[in-house]
């Protein structure tokens, strides 16, 4: 007994000295990094980190899993007014407008400017750094961009006795293919997808129709929605008749659905890219992606970028933020892009690392990832329209998205009732958010 | 006059309750306070700017259609997990009261649901009810001859759904207080009605039950505060307040518009409200059930 314990004094003094020798040896600078990456992708953040931590013995990011995109927002803005905001924080591309309003942040853009650098903007992939730009400069560092897409399940289009290389193009396909492969009996239902709210933002981008006013609110603070016109109704039309006729099944919020799918439940599935491959490792099919749907007749513009991007708090000590652009430039890093890349879906920001993919043959092994940079970088982005929303009060918009587009599939309200109670609600808020911005 | 129980220390008591006021004051009052005061108010969520709006707030709340429909909802809501919740727990508290063969085992596996995390009995609820991979709408597709069960759609079904997976989580509390206050009425009460030719209904209507009313007024209270405060978690897992605000119940709808929409005046008017309603009701709980219980000893 007392040996145990005098065994415990000298390992505790022991740990004590080799702590105090660890600090005394080297003092990195702290970066603190606010995340959201749970699951599969938390692992390759993690690895990325260590391996900058290892390249660069004076400084050490330490990453923090805060929760949810909108749990770990929250915990942002209650922590800056106390001082303790970490150094770089991931938001999700709905905050981006409360973000550029927080003064709380440095635009990244500034940066290398006030560290006496310069860098070179241009080598992101130009969707990516034009969503999250303000007057053509970048305030947050693109990270964890993703745009959504059609998967499909080659075996029951084979089964339901379509080509399985030929995934609809437009609405009209989605509807008759639907009928073809409820009429074989494969599967009780054939599309679902997540994010209903996103998909919607999607759809009107894709066909380059504006969702708000002043340009998607590029050019100024919008101030009504105007998505509930002729083309918003017909959308919004499609996907409840759809789903009344069983071809559609509504899938919840975010990615509920994928279960289904890789489960040989239903035969499509539009979602975010970044769950290309989850979906890959966890079905026994062969899985086919494709551009997303379009309303044919249509003018063409571009599907949007989502995911997240990367914050800068603003009063860091020179120190610090020197830390930090070196570990943003470590993320552009061609080789890391390309590990993020593999490992999530996500997009490698660069166009360097787009090229040594194509060049190692990533993309003719597994043509699936290809899908979503054809699509992004064949479609339109000279219009707003086509460059995506951004809004001041987004994520409650989306939720008031999402209420109607369930209240119009439970048929509650008429598919025209529904989306324009969302609009009048939608309206308000930005009303409120112009009234507290003074603009 | 009270007899004086610390003689020549007359602030000893003062100081001895004075950490748990602190506590008391900081985590409870100092916050309240607060509310009230960000109840007046609207601001940016960095807190860069905030304007004074009076009342706005709260009549914009009451005239808020959203809102009269999440009062509806914790209603009933409430209603059934109070009110099923007691029945269905007092009704197996009973049976488990019995002198039959491994009874150990019933109790315990009637009452583990309690030791369950919110987050995981959402999850088991959510993936039974999934509506294209569950086990439910599966078997009632197949019973129906293709009616598709789908609680994402269908606001009614997804109240019945969460309702019934806060009861089923809130089941083995319930038991094992039940469980407690029957062991606790005497067996020669019983046997007396008995002798005097009541039956077992009889005799559980007449004594059991009244004798219970302790614990019974006990578990109205936790299962009103649960039902009103504690089923935050299950709601969040399992619908997010869907479809179509079906599910956002009062202290949910308070989440999301004040700690995900970032409106906290707004939350603020919503807590103070949250606030006065169980107030009123914890009173008359208090009053007419507690006066009507009966204390056995």
């Amino acid at each position: 007994m007392k040996l145990r314990k005098n065994f415990l004094i000298i390992l505790i003094l022991t740990l004590c000295l080799l702590l105090s020798v660890g600090t005394a040896l080297a003092k990195p600078v702290t970066i603190t990094f606010w995340h959201a990456m749970s699951g599969s992708r938390l692992g390759v953040l993690e690895s990325i980190i260590e391996s900058f931590n290892a390249a660069h013995p004076d400084l050490e990011v330490k990453p923090l899993f805060t929760g949810s995109y909108a749990e770990t927002l929250t915990k942002y803005v209650t922590a800056y007014p106390t001082g303790t905001a970490p150094n770089i924080v991931q938001v999700y591309e709905v905050g981006t407008q409360t973000m550029i309003d927080s003064d709380a942040i440095i635009p990244v853009y500034k940066i290398p400017e006030m560290l006496g650098e310069t860098w070179d903007w241009a080598q992101y992939v130009i969707p990516i750094t034009h969503y999250y730009s303000v007057d053509g400069n970048l305030w947050s560092m693109p990270f964890n961009s993703s745009t959504a897409m059609l998967y499909y399940n080659k075996d029951i289009f084979k089964a339901a006795g379509l080509d399985p290389n030929k995934p609809p193009t437009t609405w009209k396909e989605m509807e008759e293919y639907g009928e073809k492969i409820l009429a074989s009996g494969v599967v009780d239902h054939v599309y679902s997808g997540g994010w209903p709210d996103w998909i919607f933002e999607q759809t009107l981008a894709y066909n380059d129709h504006l969702y708000a006013d002043n340009d998607n609110g590029r050019t100024g603070l919008a101030k009504k929605v105007v998505f509930n016109d002729d083309f918003g109704y017909m959308v919004f039309d499609t996907w409840v008749r759809l789903h009344k006729k069983g071809i559609y099944i509504y899938g919840g919020v975010e990615y509920e659905a994928n279960s289904a799918f890789n489960a040989g439940q239903i035969a499509m599935l539009i979602q975010s890219t970044s769950s290309l491959a989850g979906i890959i490792k966890a079905s026994k099919f062969k899985v086919g992606t494709s551009f997303l749907p379009r309303f044919e007749g249509y003018p063409v513009g571009n599907s949007v970028i989502g995911g997240g991007s990367l914050w800068i708090t603003k009063g860091q000590s020179d120190e610090e933020l020197r830390g930090v652009w070196e570990f943003l430039k470590y993320l552009s890093r061609e080789d890391i892009a390309i590990k993020w890349h593999k490992g999530t879906g996500y997009f490698p920001a660069s166009s360097g690392a787009l090229k040594t993919l194509l060049d190692e043959g990533w993309f003719s092994a597994d043509q699936t990832y290809l899908t979503a940079f054809l699509q992004i970088l064949a479609g339109r982005r000279d219009t707003a329209a086509s460059t995506g929303v951004r809004l001041g009060p987004f994520v409650a918009m989306r939720d008031l998205f999402r209420a109607a587009l369930e209240k119009a599939i439970a048929g509650e309200l008429s598919p025209k009732d529904a989306l324009d109670e969302a609009a009048e609600k939608m309206n308000a808020l930005l009303k409120d958010y112009a009234e507290l911005y003074g603009k | 006059m009270q007899e004086d129980r610390f003689p020549g220390h007359k602030f000893l008591p003062y100081l001895l309750i004075a950490p748990s006021i602190a506590v008391i004051i900081v985590f409870l009052i100092g916050p309240f306070v607060q509310s009230i005061r960000e109840s007046l108010f609207v601001s940016t969520p960095f807190g860069t700017k905030t304007i004074y709006v009076g009342l706005r707030n709260y009549v914009r709340l009451f005239s808020s259609p959203d809102y009269r429909s999440s009062v509806i909802a914790t209603f009933k809501f409430s209603a059934f997990v109070i009110i099923g919740g007691l029945s269905i727990s007092l009704a197996i508290a009973q049976l488990l009261n019995q002198k039959i063969k491994g009874v150990g085992f019933y109790q315990v596996a009637l009452i583990w649901t309690y030791a369950i995390s919110p987050t995981v009995a959402g999850v088991i609820w959510a993936s039974m009810f999934a509506p294209a991979t569950g086990l439910i709408p599966y078997i009632v597709s197949k019973l129906s001859g293709g009616y598709t069960l789908n609680w994402m759609t269908n606001g009614n079904i997804a109240l019945f759904v969460v309702a019934t997976a806060a009861t089923w989580k809130m089941l083995g509390y319930n038991i094992i207080f039940f469980l407690a206050g029957l062991q606790n009425v005497p067996d020669e009460f019983l046997e007396a009605a008995q002798m005097d030719g009541a039956g077992s209904w009889k005799a559980f209507w007449r004594i059991t039950f009244p004798m219970l009313s302790p614990t019974t007024s006990f578990l109205l209270f936790v299962n009103m505060l649960y039902a009103f405060f504690q089923v935050f978690g299950l709601i969040d897992i399992m619908t997010r307040g869907g479809p179509g605000n079906a599910t956002e119940l009062l202290v949910y709808k308070l989440y999301r518009d004040g700690f995900i929409h970032l409106n906290t005046g707004f939350a603020s008017a919503q807590s103070l409200v949250i606030f006065l309603v169980i107030s009123v009701v914890a009173i008359i709980q208090l009053r007419i059930v507690t006066q009507k219980a009966i204390y056995s000893r």
